[in-house]
């Protein structure tokens, strides 16, 4: 009991290190990406372009079978990509649409949702009763939010992060901004192996970290420290940068070439949302 | 305070949009005249460090954990329009790469934790703070205070852009098709949790990293390098 409760309160192995072991693993692990697959040949402009309109259509549609029949698309093309699909399912499910459902619950209930009763029940002497309008919202939700993660996941995981934060000049985001974006992106990782290392000596100096108010300083420290270190390191990198030839204009590589398959699949997911538009008006 | 994908109808998420256009441009603009060329580094470190910050999960009462959103802190170091920006970046980051936040709901979610927040965080700190020393005890309390009201702020502002949706999209029966809350659940839902719980956990981290910061260099907190 008490090394549980331990466990429990150990909030730097539980939270601290979990998180930045996710974000390390997130931001160096493009194994997905790398791997032969049908949405790893497409050119990512057209990639982005294209998940972006199934975005806007399943956010759109007010029919759950309609963006339910997005989703299925969403897997097949998972599959087709050689992304795993328990892990996909884990990976998309497990979160946000879970908690959205936690939050929908409510509302299947006619105290909150006034309808026709689909189901009632009598738990503890309270009546339930279940509402169809109350259901179908609910569904509507819930699938909705399911299709809209898969969709960015997919996407995300299918595309080299480099690649992805460049087409963001597609869409006339300053060259500033995207190189902003870009940079950000790769001290992140740098950013998550210094603040480990810190926990890591942290932990290996006072053990397990249990006290609320110890804690907190631990947290607090860590963080005026790292800002310290990123504002001497804010100067070396523009330093780097001048003795690498930068002028104040910064020039972005971006070597993305268009094939006939891209502009085939761009036109397949235009008629895809069309589709699914024409059919949820009539 | 993430709102994901699929909360908001697509028109609220277009008019926040269009509405962070403006404030994006003036941010670029204000940035651009205090940081001068050194500003890419200078942001893109500043937007790293404000995604860090979101990733600290910091012990709570009850044996739980919450994480701050700490834009009050990067507009007291960075600046509010620096901050702005380094929050943008932080969430578009985190909604392309991570699947935190939506995608279509990036314009409410930057109005929410990289303008309301940073603005009248930072405002209510300068308040606060006036003229007093940058060493001095008001300034940790004025940091915290600015955390804390600007989050609650934050949270008030997605409670009503929560609660609108069942009154501006629903069904002819009357079923929502975005967030199924009206105002009177939604807003008090948002804005009590944070006067509870997520506010104090940003006041306990703003407060405390400024506290620290004061030990080690005051010259940090001055509103950025101005």
């Amino acid at each position: 009991m008490s090394s549980t409760l331990h466990k429990r309160r150990d909030f730097i192995e539980r939270s601290i290190l979990s998180a930045l072991a996710f974000l390390k693993e997130a931001t160096l692990s493009e194994e997905y990406a790398n791997r032969k697959g049908f949405l790893q040949s497409l050119d990512p402009r057209f990639k982005t372009i294209s998940f972006l309109a199934f975005l806007v259509t399943a956010v759109s549609l007010k029919s759950a079978a309609l963006i339910g029949t997005l989703y299925g698309f969403c897997l097949i093309l998972a599959f087709f990509s050689n992304i795993p699909i328990r892990n996909f399912l884990l990976r998309t499910l497990l979160f946000i649409p879970l908690f959205s459902l936690c939050i929908v619950l409510p509302t299947l209930f006619s105290i909150v949702t006034p309808g026709e009763p689909v189901w009632s029940f009598r738990v503890l002497g309270i009546n339930g009763i279940i509402t169809r309008p109350g259901m179908d919202g609910a569904i509507l939700f819930v699938v909705r939010i399911a299709t809209s993660v898969s969709l960015v996941v997919l996407l995300s995981l299918t595309t080299q992060h480099s690649e992805l934060l460049k087409v963001l000049r597609l869409f006339g985001v300053p060259q500033v901004f995207v190189l902003t974006v870009s940079m950000c992106y790769r001290y992140l990782y740098l950013f998550a192996t210094m603040v480990e290392n810190i926990f890591t000596a942290v932990k290996s100096r006072v053990g397990v970290v249990s006290h609320q108010r110890h804690g907190q300083n631990v947290v607090a420290w860590n963080i005026a420290n790292t800002w310290n270190r990123t504002t001497q390191m804010s100067e070396e990198i523009y330093m780097a940068m001048l003795s690498r030839g930068y002028t104040g204009e910064p020039r972005l590589l971006s070597k993305f070439y268009a094939m006939p398959k891209d502009w085939i699949w761009l036109l397949c997911a235009v008629i895809i949302c069309a589709g699914l538009f024409y059919r949820g008006h009539t | 305070m993430h709102i994901p994908d699929g909360y908001l109808s697509p028109e609220t998420c277009g008019v926040f949009g269009a509405v962070m256009i403006p404030i994006w441009t003036a941010a670029s603009k204000a940035v651009k005249k205090t940081l001068s060329v050194r500003q890419v580094p200078y942001l893109a470190i500043g937007a790293a460090f404000s995604f860090v910050i979101m990733m600290f999960n910091v012990p709570i009462p009850g044996g739980s954990t919450g994480h701050a959103v700490g834009g009050v802190l990067v507009a007291i170091l960075l600046g509010p329009w620096a901050a702005c920006i380094a929050v943008t970046v932080a969430l578009v980051i985190q909604a392309l790469l991570f699947g935190d936040g939506g995608i279509t709901a990036i314009g409410a979610n930057c109005f929410n934790m990289a303008f309301v927040l940073p603005f009248v965080g930072y405002y209510v700190y300068k308040l606060i703070s006036s003229n007093s020393p940058s060493g001095s005890v008001r300034r940790v309390i004025a940091a915290g205070a600015g955390a804390y009201v600007g989050i609650c702020v934050a949270a008030l502002f997605a409670g009503i852009e929560f609660g609108f949706q069942p009154l501006l999209y629903h069904t002819a029966n009357g079923q929502a098709l975005y967030c199924p809350y009206g105002l009177n659940v939604a807003v008090p839902a948002m804005v009590l949790g944070h006067l509870m719980v997520f506010g104090w956990v940003e006041v306990i981290v703003t407060a405390l990293v400024i506290k620290y910061l004061q030990k080690q260099n005051s010259v940090f907190f001055e509103g950025g390098r101005s």
